[in-house]
């Protein structure tokens, strides 16, 4: 089957995607491709490689590969080497694509063409595609495709990525190329036969032929710039925007959350119903159900972050947030560049860490890589939201502010600053340098709903995936931990105390209760390795099993009972640093090639977390007198 | 070489232009070619720059053609101008 599969797939001709960052590329190859798409990674490396297939109208079949974006084959980044290995027939395991479909910004062709004059010299069979010619066309950029064409040597074809039906004329040119015999590239060596300079002197030349514009372009972007990077004002919107965003993740997602709660409750009665008492009952109601519905009520809130952060992307609002924070950053010894995968971690520290490839710097990128996880990534809002809701009142502050929204701000905040002075502390230790920053502001444009709503989409899948296998099963392996032993005869604590869970938690109590620990708590934070979000689900589990026999009792008002202020405060203080996630220290260890980077990390979040529970555990008892 | 003498990217104001004239070889930082990267991006000789925006003591937003990219001040201080 495996032989058949693959003999097919080498008589189908190969399109490789190209182009420069922020010319619409990747959503050309969604509309080629829709759902038929492949994700995974470049053998040996980390960096994501998208294949994806689609059926010409002609019926002729076609594989799509989508490059990493690249301003040059000269690369400066380990994406863009990818990018020209591909290309160049150089990377192991890969074979030269049949043709290059180059992807232009069609209201940028002076930054894009001179690409394709340095691709071309490759000699492989080449398509210009001029993307976003609609907006070109509004702005008044006349482009003459016919001399283009013949300028460049090369078919062009205009398309609109965004639109349905914008991939028409790109089609109909594929189809009408002939595919057939394989083509060697020449030596990498070639893209140097003109020099830079000689070649930005050709795309003015080919510009001066083949394109007019009416009119100056790209003022609108300008006069949002004005307002956005303006020294005074641009720094206060980036504070209201992050400030919002927190909010809405607290105040949005109470409706559904709700709505989660009282369906997986509803669920659990009716499933109880069915089985009768016993110790299934107890596995599948108890267990399974009460575990995971304590986890997947946080999916309103972690979609709610992502919308925000992918509908910032989209407009083009990241480059400017990571261009007035480049200061901030540069003070640490960063670069405006580790902004976004360290925003990135706000949501997940995987594709944070995984993100930083983009930092040219190797130095930059490892102290970026070290320092994501204490971004306060969603896993932890769940934690943080039922400590908040347990022990911070919900009470209005100042008129308009939410007392636990506050406190949420000020949870960011910590392992915002935290990060900072770790990030100091590492490049002071191997000694101050400056690095080029050389980001590109694109141009503003309205967010595509149809992509904001697959990326969410995507989210959810992967946050459901964890929930469906990695969190399931931890409770199961939890419950089974909670349930055996069982509870000698004449027991006076509750079962789980003599339970496998229970023996591990009381011994790692001892090192625990100086920073206000119960055994309950020590017993959650064993399989809260496994992922943060785990450990709301296991304290879930160890209350359910261990006396809280009222059901329908949710935990917060539980622990709000049975644990001091003192304690509550503590755990937060934990959790702000703590590495509760395998998956994250396993793809340090991979990004960074060893796993010393994965256990210095362990090592040191782990010391920072008892500090700070330490102390907050400390202040928290003298001042409430206990 | 004779631009030594130039004002650099690095000494515009916000709003000013200016026209690129010569390109110093940076150190190649952190293995990055910043004076071969600056001419694939559009800094060559002969070419209109602007400065849009600047942060105190941070990077400046410079356009060139119709692009606009946020550079560090020693990466513009490689870029020899003259001024309007």
């Amino acid at each position: 089957m495996g032989v058949m599969e693959s003999q097919v797939a080498s008589r189908t001709p190969l399109v490789a995607l190209l182009g420069n960052p922020n010319c619409g590329k990747t959503a050309l190859f969604n509309r080629l491709t829709g759902a038929r798409q492949k994700v995974a990674n470049y053998a040996g490396v980390t960096i994501e490689r998208k294949e994806g297939s689609f059926t010409s109208p002609a019926g002729r079949a076609f594989r799509v590969l989508d490059l990493p974006g690249a301003y040059s084959l000269n690369a400066q980044t380990p994406d863009e080497g990818i990018t020209r290995d591909v290309v160049a027939g150089l990377r192991a395991g890969e074979v030269p694509p049949d043709a290059i479909l180059c992807v232009v910004n069609a209201t940028n062709l002076r930054l894009n063409l001179r690409l394709v004059l340095e691709l071309r010299r490759l000699g492989l069979p080449m398509v210009l595609a001029l993307n976003m010619v609609d907006v070109a066309k509004k702005r008044g950029i006349e482009i003459d495709t016919a001399k283009l064409s013949q300028e460049l040597g090369m078919p062009v074809v205009e398309t609109v990525a965004i639109q349905s039906g914008g991939e028409k004329a790109l089609l109909a040119q594929l189809d009408a190329m002939p595919f057939g015999v394989p083509v060697t590239p020449k030596p990498l060596s070639a893209i140097d036969e003109v020099s830079v300079e000689d070649t930005q002197r050709e795309v003015r030349r080919i510009l001066s032929v083949a394109v007019s514009s009416a009119k100056d372009t790209g003022n609108l972007s300008e006069k949002i710039d004005g307002v956005v990077l303006h020294p005074i004002a641009g720094p206060i919107i980036l504070a209201l925007l992050m400030f919002v965003i927190f909010q809405a993740v607290f105040s949005w997602g109470d409706a559904p959350i709700e709505l989660i709660e009282a369906g997986m409750g509803a669920f659990g009665q009716m499933v109880g119903s069915w089985i009768g008492e016993g110790m299934l009952h107890s596995l599948i109601v108890d267990g399974i159900i009460a575990g995971v519905g304590s986890v997947l009520v946080f999916l309103p809130q972690i979609l709610i972050l992502f919308f925000f952060i992918l509908l910032l992307e989209d407009v083009g609002y990241l480059p400017r947030a990571a261009f007035l924070l480049d200061r901030i950053m540069g003070s640490v010894g960063l670069s405006g560049r580790s902004f976004l995968p360290l925003l990135s971690s706000f949501a997940c520290a995987i594709p944070g860490v995984m993100a930083a490839r983009t930092i040219q710097n190797p130095r930059d990128r490892l102290v970026t890589i070290m320092i994501a996880p204490l971004m306060t990534c969603s896993a932890r809002l769940p934690v943080y939201a039922l400590l908040i809701a347990a022990f911070i009142p919900d009470r209005v502050v100042g008129g308009f502010m939410n007392l636990q929204g506050i406190v949420l701000f000020v949870l960011y905040l910590a392992g915002i600053l935290s990060a900072m002075a770790v990030a100091w502390f590492m490049k002071r230790r191997n000694g101050y340098k400056q690095h080029a920053l050389m980001l590109e502001l694109p141009a503003y444009h309205w967010p595509h709903p149809r992509g904001l709503a697959s990326g969410l989409l995507e989210r959810a899948k992967i946050f459901l995936m964890r929930v469906g296998t990695l969190i399931l099963a931890m409770m199961i392996l939890l419950w089974l931990f909670s349930s055996f032993p069982g509870a000698p005869e004449g027991a006076t604590h509750p079962p789980i105390y003599y339970s496998v869970a229970g023996m591990i938690g009381r011994a790692l109590e001892v090192v625990l209760a100086p920073i206000g620990f119960n055994w309950q708590i020590a017993i959650a934070l064993v399989p809260g390795m496994a992922a943060r979000e785990v450990a709301v689900g296991a304290l879930g589990t160890v209350y359910a099993l261990s006396g809280g026999d009222e059901v329908g009792n949710t935990l917060a008002p539980l622990i709000a009972q049975s644990w001091s202020l003192a304690t509550g405060l503590s755990l937060l203080a934990w959790y702000v640093y703590a590495p509760h996630c395998l998956p994250t220290l396993a793809t340090v260890a991979r990004e960074t090639g060893s796993r010393k980077y994965a256990w210095i990390m362990a090592g040191y979040m782990f010391a920072l977390a008892y500090v700070a529970a330490f102390i907050v555990y400390r202040v928290t008892l003298a001042f409430t007198g206990a | 070489m004779t631009h030594a003498a130039l004002p650099t990217l690095d000494s515009l104001k916000t709003g000013q232009s200016a026209t690129v004239v010569h390109l110093a070889s940076g150190a190649q930082e952190g293995g990055i070619d910043v004076q071969r990267r600056l001419m694939e991006l559009g800094f060559v000789p002969g070419e209109r720059i602007r400065v849009l925006k600047r942060v105190m003591g941070g990077p400046l937003a410079v356009k060139v053609g119709e692009s606009t990219f946020a550079l560090r001040r020693f990466e513009a201080a490689l870029v020899s101008i003259q001024a309007d």
